[in-house]
């Protein structure tokens, strides 16, 4: 599209970016924007009354301990942190199932194929709050009640539980956290399931067919042909659903995991304060997935500049 | 390639298919011997259809789909609306237009749900006095509308630009091009990934239970606290959203099929 030279006489908008000029549309909108928050502002201070508490709020965020009168991380910075442990551990244990249902589904025998995919379409049409509970359930009172996992905790030395702590965030959420886990890694790995079937299914066929002529059998074909081309070109949609988890983590607060989202409603119905609470969590979530997606982005052009890649010259041309 | 299995093959992986499927549920479902779990599924179709004063009634799950689909469909047009609405403005000279649309999609799109329909609910639902009903049918348009809005821009954004020359050639204004020629090619080209929307729409519809909507979700949650039937409720309501949304699957994989055939003739 760049080198062609007349851009500035095409009548497609899109395509005439350089173009963008200030008109009345604009004066419209920006009137239109003012007085919508103008009215929101006035409505809050004359009708609502509403009792500004941001100190109160920030001692949620950031607390002074009383006994030592340091600062530590408050309820909303431990539910920050908490999210991020959550989403880490699913992503991690999401790969590698997402990547066996990959492989189910790109099997040559139709029973693998059928078995990926009625689990795939299983979770992905159920919805995640459903996966959540029936996961919380299955898992906190079938699975862990059998592993004990609250046992098994209380016969660990005091510096290995130190560890799963900064791992795991605090010991006595531990089973609940774990089958949050399981349930949020079950949901992702159906999408990450997908991505890289699409990044298998974007390897020329040429590759297959050439290591097939060279003896390899069908693992090694996977491991020495297909799957080095597969990661480097599934790696930036692969950190994209790293975002979409954080997201997805938060509909845990309905099974009382204290990640981001439980902390505000905790905050609240402890102090209501609605407005301020909502407007941290929301901002928090958007700098956290703002700072990832940019992340990407970066790593997405890179990887276009170095590899120039099938995947993503598939997507250039549509 | 990929050869084609033989027929015995077939038959056999068919046969070791089925046999795997009837174990799992033999396994699931099965007495308190099989499971561990004493099922007690006659007990769920009452929840389903009940009969009262000699009439038949739905039942609160059946009600609860009731309100999920309602939600979803109401969502679904309004979500048309702002997602056509974006995309166009996105694509416009104007800047405003052009960086309002940009924020909202990245915002949007960036954070969780249930932290929208939180802040929807209780931030904005005081001031502007929006109701319960509202405030999830207004969270779920404005959170799907950022998705068909990228949806339908990168349909209007894959049209060829000699559709626009000919358009421009035969005297054809903006909104007429739009309105004639762009809108109806580009719809069309981004028709199935939109059909995924809708299933991912009727999905995300679950959460507004949160805020005690009483949809599918929410009556299944009302009836575990009841009777503790906690998997025969939970694995009910899973199917009931299961048979809507593998039906809107499969007619997203057909019309992809048509679609892939269309543009390859």
């Amino acid at each position: 599209m760049r080198s062609d030279p007349p851009l500035h006489v095409l009548p497609v908008p899109w395509l005439r970016r350089c173009c963008s000029r200030w008109t009345a549309l604009d004066t419209i909108l920006l009137t239109a924007l003012i007085f919508v928050v103008t009215a929101a502002c006035w409505k809050v201070v004359t009708q609502l009354r509403y009792h500004w508490n941001w100190l109160t709020l920030f001692g949620h965020v950031i607390r002074i301990d009383p006994d030592t009168g340091s600062p530590t991380p408050g309820a909303l910075l431990q539910g920050l942190a908490t999210t991020i442990r959550l989403s880490f551990w699913a992503m991690l244990v999401a790969t590698p199932i997402g990547l066996a249902i990959a492989l189910l589904r790109s099997s040559r025998r139709l029973f693998n194929r059928w078995t990926g995919r009625t689990f795939l379409e299983l979770v992905r049409n159920t919805p995640p709050i459903v996966v959540i509970f029936i996961g919380y359930y299955f898992f906190s009172e079938r699975l862990l009640s059998v592993f004990d996992v609250s046992d098994t905790l209380q016969d660990l030395p005091e510096s290995a539980l130190l560890w799963i702590e900064a791992g795991f965030g605090p010991r006595s959420q531990l089973p609940a956290f774990l089958s949050a886990t399981a349930s949020i890694a079950v949901i992702e790995a159906v999408y990450i399931a997908e991505i890289i079937r699409g990044g298998i299914r974007s390897i020329d066929h040429g590759q297959v067919e050439a290591s097939e002529a060279l003896g390899l059998n069908r693992l090694q074909q996977l491991r020495y042909v297909v799957l080095p081309q597969v990661v480097r070109n599934i790696l930036p949609p692969l950190s994209g659903q790293f975002v979409s988890t954080i997201k997805d983590s938060a509909i845990v607060s309905v099974i009382s995991i204290q990640e981001l989202c439980f902390q505000g409603t905790e905050i609240i119905s402890a102090t209501h304060l609605h407005f301020e609470t909502w407007i941290t969590v929301t901002l928090m979530y958007a700098v956290l997935t703002f700072t990832l997606s940019y992340g990407i982005s970066r790593l997405e052009r890179r990887v276009r500049k170095h590899s120039g890649s099938a995947l993503f010259d598939k997507r250039m041309t549509g | 390639m990929i050869r084609k299995p033989s027929l015995r093959s077939r038959l056999l992986d068919g046969l070791l298919f089925v046999l795997v499927l009837s174990a799992t549920a033999a396994f699931l479902f099965g007495g308190e011997n099989a499971s561990g779990y004493p099922w007690q599924w006659y007990r769920i179709p009452r929840y389903l259809l009940e009969r009262s004063e000699e009439r038949w009634r739905w039942g609160p799950l059946m009600q609860g789909m009731g309100m999920t689909l309602a939600l979803s469909g109401i969502s679904l047009i309004l979500s048309w609306a702002v997602g056509i609405t974006a995309a166009l403005m996105r694509l416009s000279h104007s800047i405003v237009a052009a960086a309002i649309s940009r924020g909202y999609t990245e915002f949007i799109r960036n954070t969780p749900l249930l932290v929208q329909l939180f802040f929807i609910y209780f931030v904005l639902g005081p001031i502007f006095d929006i109701p319960k009903t509202t405030a999830a049918v207004t969270a779920l348009s404005i959170f799907e509308g950022a998705y068909v809005g990228e949806i339908i821009r990168s349909g209007i954004t894959s049209i060829d630009k000699t559709q626009w020359e000919s358009a421009y050639s035969l005297g054809m204004n903006l909104s007429q091009t739009y309105r004639w020629i762009i809108l109806p090619q580009a719809i069309r080209r981004v028709l199935p990934p939109l059909t995924s929307q809708t299933v991912s729409l009727v999905k995300d519809s679950s959460l507004v239970s949160a805020i005690a909507v009483a949809d599918l979700t929410l009556q299944g949650q009302i009836i575990i606290a009841d009777t503790f039937l906690t998997f025969e409720i939970w694995f009910t309501v899973a199917a009931m959203y299961l048979i809507v949304t593998t039906f809107l699957s499969v007619a997203a994989s057909r019309l992809e099929a048509r679609m892939d055939r269309s543009l390859r003739r």
